[in-house]
């Protein structure tokens, strides 16, 4: 891995510069370094504490029985073999939880999008293969499978709905019949005028692409485990794999009938999560509930078919995009009709809108269309839910723009990278046509530097004489904004308006360490570290001395949890918020202590001192000591509040950008595609940790080869799910991601605490696009046009073998 | 012959301990040192045989623990993550993995950890594309790989130069 | 993701393992498990009983004198590792890099991987096209069968229920040219189609017996006949003799057509992957000699 950065001079960056900042950071010490990871040592040594490594007293092991139709009647169930196990406690079905209330999918919480209720086991209708309807507890997770075996369930098989454009059709078969139609939302938006401009254009390109099912399949599956203490009105203990505590608590309280102070959520270590665990699922609502009815704690593991099968599915999206553009090549309008393939039921919190509804809404991306129009459709059908997984629904939108950019410059016999310079908005901050602003970025300078980082026109000389040889090498291009630091502000801007509410508490103890409590999580993302260095420069102290708390609702201040690249831009904020008026306290206090002004006082490294004069300094020990216990001597507001202070944080809009770019070559007896390089420019503002955000980049582009070759949840025509292992739903291994190529910018934002943006999807928004271009690129001499990902050798094979067959005429018999 | 039915004793030497249980014949190995000896570093992420996270050294050897009963191992020597360190020490593997940012959930760490220890131990000086082949078996969902082969090749030079200055 | 209960036998010699099998209806080989335990943990086997036969020092063996003889239970890994089989059979080697993983082949055995009968795997049809013999061992005693005869169709070979795969016998490949190709989507996963190729050669080059072996494209390994009836008297390296060996390469073969794969594509990537390793086997005799 090659590795290059480049700091742009923030006021070089026009009005990105001028913008308030709400508070202007202390200078840097651990800020901005390559600081080793806190957390690594524990995860390293076996330490980590993950929720299959949760054992509580009497625990009973949960196996859920699913249906294997995608869509069936319960005609009935029969436990009575299960049972006869020994071993086997309990089987309860969804007859047995009619006290719960149903789970409502977040439609209340926007309009435009239907609500639908569900109960966590299904009671009368299974809607997907996996669609749990019966748990059964036994002594050990053995035992519980054996009992699943023996569950009889008589089953009526239903006509399912696979097609989601068949879906869509009046007369087409219901997915939930409570809701009389199978299209959970149909939204337009336009602002400009769309259809003049399509009339006036010199040039229409317009493409279908369909971005394919995948899903995020963390390492480590999902995992609940639970207890009910039966006394003073009841209380639950929910430890479950999530990225939300706080959110999660807040949404499956109600359904299990309980106020949320009488249930607390614990988010031990998690096993990579990916926006997968920021889903309610059905299981977190089950698991507890069969922990009170049985009266014992019961634990439930996911197994690898139940992630792939019955947890969240996303990107299934087909697409139709158009660009109006001038004979010169000015783009003068955008068109897009996003469908997702939703699902039978609508994911809760944030509804299969998460990806068609974003694809839409950020269509012109960085580039200075003014006309634009989107209408997305959500229908419901017989296959697992669609929800949040990384790059969420930006990655089809990507495909479908970027891929649409190089087939109109194809059309044009324009370059690539040239037309979309044309075509591209400038550094500064800009509103876009549906009204997001942009926080300022280097829009155009991360795609030049994508494209010296493939070295270009070399790269042209290679393919042609490649060519002549029979080898075909192609080079792809994706350059995109991604809104992070998700807020409420970016919410409401990206057509989600959800309400977002974050809080840190920070606190320094009498002996001078400091804790910080947050209700961000972190899974892989090292908040532990880079929350820890912004809490040591705010307060002065040494970073060692500085402990992150987050993970339980018992002892971390609400927040809504680790998802949409906001975690760097959400913890800053509330951090430094909150760190600013306990340092202050301290200052305070030394100057007390050293009988000096406030404005004198310098903390550093966890030591006060007197600006100027050599040797005035108590250490921060002996402050935090006094400012607890000294006396009518301290600040009156010391007196009361002790050294805690907590604050909230609700970002701006602030948006990251960047470029991929790809080379590939493709065998095209094969059609199989080898990544030959892959260079991504990340700006993602004010880097906290150098390390980290090379580390969340490379991981995200991983995944981005993922998307676009390997990674696919394929249904037969009946409905059948037939990739229910690794074997057939293919992660990319060391063998498919190449040593990659990571160049950075940094844009500071004009909005944030700091300047931060975030850094968790990008590479996965933006491989994607490049790869497919690449590809279409090394097979442009067989006019090929790819219309989906992933791209299997097999999809491949069979475009090259219908152009062959094109070319050389019928084939004589 | 022995036939074993119910449960049964398993004996192994765990990190150089001599360590028993109970284990029913279809116990896995993987469940057998988590559960069965609350030795929760090894992590499963699939027991299909194909992430590599339950991967330990089973008298030596690389070896997925989801893909062996404990009986089928017993009297074997298995070393896991618990043991790669003294307490409150990080081996040189662990130490260029952190170094080199080769993590970042840790729950596929251990495996990798295995494979690297092992991979070192055949070929001490490995390619890159040997460091590709033979980690393949791995995988990891975070990282992209990047500091994960970076750290593989740090451990080597540094072995290297460590052995030259001797 | 667990396994369904069975009994777990030890057997301490052959004999007791045979007997076991024979007492044990419903039973199943147990030696390195890399294939059969994924499937019982998916519950998609369900044995009564499992005789573990992967301590059986008897049949670990490796020798190289004139033939190859591998026990069945000799791992993956220590063939692979075997400076002997590296240098006089190097078709084998070169195929045993594609199985799996380093941590399923140090565990996985040899003759597990060719009494499976997976049809996607590699070794057995590097067995047919190295005419290996296979010694059978079981209650009616011992019997010898050719590679070419012993794999029936997915997951099935002759062998008996009460019958174990003993030793794999291998023949000196003396002087004659192989090739080896696959095509997988990730490196170590079972292949959409591959092709183990080894052609004995007179003096001037000239094909005088081809052995075309394929995987992953038919309900079991096969030998592509009408390819090697094709390359009998051409000289290898001819691109054109190896382009027409690869479009032969399945005619009259009964080709897998599945969800994830057509039988289309496979038409096309085992023509591919015969032609490049019959032209990957003269370029490497060329470069030996």
């Amino acid at each position: 891995m090659t590795l290059e950065s480049t700091a742009t001079d923030p006021a070089a960056t026009s009005a990105a510069s001028s913008a308030t900042t709400p508070q202007q950071p202390r200078p840097a010490r651990y800020v901005g370094r390559p600081v080793q990871r806190v957390e690594d040592p524990r995860l390293l040594s076996g330490q980590g504490r993950y929720i299959d490594d949760v054992a509580l007293p009497g625990m009973l092991h949960a196996a859920f029985v699913r249906s294997p139709h995608a869509h069936a009647r319960i005609v009935g169930i029969d436990a009575t073999e299960a049972l006869a196990v020994e071993g086997v406690v309990a089987v309860y079905t969804g007859k047995d939880l009619d006290w719960l209330a149903p789970m409502v999918s977040a439609g209340p919480m926007r309009e435009g999008v239907l609500a639908q209720s569900r109960s966590p086991l299904a009671v009368e209708v299974a809607r997907h293969v996996g669609d749990p309807v019966a748990v059964v507890l036994a002594r050990s997770p053995y035992l519980a499978e054996d009992g699943r075996d023996l569950v009889d369930v008589e089953w009526e098989p239903l006509t399912p709905v696979l097609d989601p454009f068949a879906a869509l059709h009046p007369d087409s078969p219901l997915v939930d019949e409570a809701l009389g139609t199978n299209n959970i939302s149909h939204l337009e938006q336009s602002a400009g005028d769309v259809d003049t401009a399509f009339a006036e254009a010199d040039h229409v390109t317009r493409i279908r692409f369909h971005s394919g099912r995948s899903t995020a399949a963390p390492i480590e599956c999902r995992g609940v485990v639970a207890e009910y203490e039966d006394r003073a009105g009841g209380r639950f203990n929910v430890y479950s794999s999530t990225q939300m505590p706080h959110l999660l608590r807040m949404l499956i309280a109600p359904v299990l009938g309980v106020s949320q102070g009488q249930l607390s959520v614990k988010a031990p270590d998690v096993g990579g999560a990916f926006g997968l665990k920021c889903t309610v699922f059905p299981e977190d609502i089950v698991v507890p509930a069969v922990a009170r009815m049985s009266g014992r704690p019961v634990k439930w593991i996911e197994d690898r078919w139940e992630d792939l099968a019955a947890g969240v599915h996303s990107k299934d999206m087909h697409c139709s995009m158009e660009i109006a553009a001038t004979a010169d090549g000015t783009m003068t309008a955008f068109r897009g009709h996003f469908v997702t393939d939703s699902g039978a039921y609508s994911s809760i919190p944030f509804t299969p809108l998460v990806d068609s509804q974003v694809a839409g809404v950020y269509l012109s991306s960085c580039y200075g269309v003014q006309n634009v129009a989107y209408s997305i459709d959500n229908p419901l059908t017989n296959k697992c839910q669609i929800g949040a997984v990384r790059g969420v629904g930006w990655v089809p939108g990507q495909l479908a723009r970027e891929v649409a950019i190089d087939q109109l410059a194809r059309s044009l016999g324009k370059d690539p990278v040239e037309l979309r310079l044309q075509n591209m908005i400038g550094p500064e901050v800009y509103t876009t046509p549906f009204g997001q602003t942009y926080d300022g970025g280097s829009y155009a300078a991360a795609l030049e530097k994508a494209r010296d980082a493939v070295d270009y026109p070399a790269f042209r000389q290679r393919q042609a004489q490649a060519r002549a040889d029979g080898r075909y090498l192609g080079v792809g291009f994706s350059p995109f904004v991604e809104p992070t630091g998700w807020g409420t502000a970016s919410a409401a801007a990206g057509g989600l308006p959800n309400g977002f509410f974050d809080t840190a508490s920070v606190t320094v103890e009498p002996d001078g360490s400091v804790t910080v409590t947050t209700g961000l999580h972190s899974h892989g993302q090292g908040h532990e570290t880079t929350l820890a260095q912004v809490t040591a420069d705010e307060l002065g102290v040494a970073m060692d001395s500085v402990r992150i708390v987050f993970g339980d609702t018992d002892s971390s201040v609400f927040g809504m949890g680790t998802y949409a690249s906001r975690s760097a831009v959400l913890g800053f904020g509330s951090i430094q918020e909150s760190a600013v008026q306990v340092r202050d306290r301290l200052v305070r206090l030394a100057a007390a202590m050293l009988e000096a002004d406030d404005a004198d006082i310098e903390l550093v490294d966890g030591v006060a001192a007197v600006k100027g004069v050599p040797g005035k300094t108590v250490p921060l020990q002996q402050i935090a000591l006094f400012g607890y216990f000294g006396g009518p001597a301290r600040p009156e507001d010391v007196q009361r509040d002790g050294l805690t202070a907590t604050s909230g944080y609700n970002p701006g809009e602030t948006y990251a950008n960047g470029c991929a770019a790809a080379v590939v070559e493709v065998d095209v007896r094969t059609g199989l595609v080898s990544i030959e390089q892959l260079a991504a420019v990340e700006d993602c503002g004010v880097v906290l940790n150098p390390i980290i955000v090379k580390g969340q980049v490379a991981g995200a582009l991983a995944n981005g080869i993922g998307v676009a070759l390997l990674e696919d949840l394929a249904y037969e025509d009946n409905g059948e799910f037939v990739s229910g292992s690794l074997m057939h739903y293919l992660y990319p291994s060391t063998t498919e991601v190449p040593d990659l190529t990571l160049h950075s910018i940094e844009t500071p934002s004009a909005v944030s605490v700091g300047g931060v943006k975030g850094v968790g999807e990008a590479g996965t928004i933006s491989a994607p696009a490049a790869i497919v271009n690449a590809v279409m690129d090394a097979l442009s001499p067989f006019g090929i046009v790819i219309e989906k990902t992933p791209m299997t050798p097999e999809y491949i094979r069979g475009l090259v073998r219908a152009a062959e067959a094109a070319a050389t005429g019928p084939a004589r018999s | 012959m022995e036939t074993k039915q119910g449960t049964v004793a398993v004996t192994l030497t765990v990190n150089g301990e001599k360590r028993v249980g109970v284990a029913e014949p279809r116990m896995l190995l993987s469940d057998f040192l988590r559960h069965g000896l609350g030795m929760t570093g090894t992590h499963v992420g699939c027991e299909q045989g194909v992430c590599g996270a339950c991967t330990v050294l089973i008298d030596g050897q690389p070896g997925r623990s989801c893909l062996a009963f404990a009986v089928q191992v017993e009297g074997a020597t298995v070393d896991t993550v618990e043991g790669m360190a003294e307490p409150g020490e990080l081996s040189d593997v662990q130490q260029a993995f952190r170094a080199e940012h080769g993590l970042q959930c840790g729950f596929c760490t251990p495996g990798f950890l295995a494979s690297t220890q092992a991979l070192l131990e055949q070929n001490p000086d490995p390619t890159d594309d040997e460091i590709r082949e033979y980690l393949s078996g791995n995988v990891c969902r975070c990282t992209g790989y990047q500091g994960i082969i970076a750290a593989v090749r740090r451990v080597a030079t540094e072995r290297k130069a460590a052995s030259h200055d001797a | 993701m667990k396994p369904p209960t069975f009994d777990y036998v030890r057997p301490a010699s052959v004999a007791e393992a045979i007997d076991a099998l024979a007492a044990h209806p419903d039973s199943k080989v147990l030696a390195g498990g890399q294939s059969l335990i994924p499937m019982m943990n998916m519950r998609l086997a369900r044995p009564t009983a499992l005789v573990d036969i992967g301590r059986l020092d008897e049949l670990a063996g490796i020798e190289a004198n004139g033939s190859l003889r591998v026990g069945a239970t000799a791992r993956q890994s220590t063939v692979l590792e075997n400076e002997q089989v590296g240098r006089r059979w190097p078709l084998i080697t070169a195929a045993l890099v594609h199985v799996g993983h380093p941590a399923t082949r140090a565990r996985g055995t040899f003759g597990g991987s060719i009494a499976h009968g997976e049809p996607a795997s590699e070794l057995p049809a590097v067995m047919l096209a190295c005419d290996a013999r296979f010694l059978l061992r079981g209650g009616s005693g011992e019997r010898e069968v050719a590679a070419d005869d012993f794999f029936v169709g997915h997951y099935t070979t002759v062998l008996a229920d009460d019958e174990l795969l003993v030793q794999v016998e291998v023949p000196d490949p003396a002087g004659s040219a192989w090739g080896f190709g696959e095509i997988v989507r990730r490196h170590g996963d079972y292949a959409l189609a591959g092709a183990a190729v080894r052609l004995a050669v007179d003096g001037d080059g000239t094909v005088e017996e081809a052995r075309v072996a394929l995987f992953g494209v038919s309900g079991r390994p096969i030998r592509a006949t009408a390819a090697e009836e094709h390359l009998l008297g051409t000289r290898l390296g001819d691109e054109r003799a190896a382009a027409e060996a690869g479009r032969a390469a399945l005619s009259g073969t009964e080709v897998t057509d599945d969800s994830f794969v057509s039988a289309t594509y496979r038409h096309d990537a085992a023509a591919a992957v015969v032609e490049r390793a019959l032209l990957e086997a003269a370029l490497r005799r060329r470069g030996t000699n």
